[in-house]
């Protein structure tokens, strides 16, 4: 299969997921949906910018909504008090955007070229093989 | 007793909680919230169990299984598996030191 093909191919899959979730969303009581589509938005603005990774986030939140409806949890004893934070909470969860894990390991090389030039250690080297982990979860999602 | 500085201290200290809870008995995200509940913790909610549970299924703590609920969606049932153990035995450890550092402190201010 060509790149092209292959492109296309993810690009169908990923609107076919999109489709079946807010399938599931329409079916939920209204107040539930409202809320679901409050963090829906969210998301889009705030999260990594990779289809698959965004909607491994809606997929699971679809699921803990129905849940939620199905035991009979009102929407207030779901995300609390404060909905930025739930979502922030959330959202750390997931592997990062691409471009969030190149400006990590850019500052941790930043930081590393500013110790080495003070005779100090470079821990660097550690943290950003911690990030390349994340990156690695992130590529296995899409598999 | 402090909301808000109960709150900050659970954050660190949940993931523990929800391990040992699952330790022996298998549950779902409910379940969880449920028996935190009860053990005092009022104010925790759904949905920071959920995304703890979400958490430690993608540090492969725990092992995830969806059963067939009477009413509504499968609910996933959550056990802990070998290397949720272990992280649940450092989990202990860590408290204890810091439990008895934090004493120590107490004692000699009091």
């Amino acid at each position: 299969m060509t790149g092209k093909t292959m492109f296309i191919t993810r690009m169908i899959d990923e609107k076919r997921r999109f489709k079946r979730y807010k399938e599931r969303t329409a079916q939920l009581p209204t107040n539930y949906r409202t809320a679901v589509d409050g963090f829906e938005r969210y998301l889009m603005v705030f999260a990594p910018s990779k289809g698959a990774d965004l909607q491994a986030m809606f997929d699971d939140l679809a699921d803990l909504f129905e849940e939620s409806v199905a035991s009979g949890t009102p929407v207030r004893d779901i995300v609390g008090d404060d909905p930025v934070e739930f979502i922030e909470t959330f959202r750390r969860n997931y592997p990062m955007g691409q471009w969030i894990v190149n400006e990590n390991e850019r500052l941790v090389r930043a930081i590393d070229a500013s110790t080495r030039a003070e005779g100090g250690s470079t821990a660097g080297a550690d943290a950003t093989s911690g990030l390349r982990d994340s990156r690695n979860t992130g590529e296995d999602t899409t598999s | 007793m402090s909301t808000k500085q109960m709150t900050e201290m659970l954050k660190g200290t949940l993931e523990g909680v929800v391990l040992a809870l699952l330790r022996g008995q298998p549950a779902y995200g409910y379940e969880i919230t449920t028996m935190l509940r009860e053990m005092g913790f009022a104010d925790i909610v759904e949905g920071t169990v959920y995304a703890l549970l979400i958490r430690i299924e993608q540090k492969g703590l725990v092992d995830v299984d969806k059963r067939p609920s009477e009413k509504g969606p499968p609910r996933k049932v959550y056990s802990l598996n070998a290397r949720g153990e272990q992280e649940l035995t450092e989990f202990w450890t860590t408290w204890s030191f810091l439990s008895e550092r934090l004493e120590q402190l107490r004692v000699r201010e009091g």
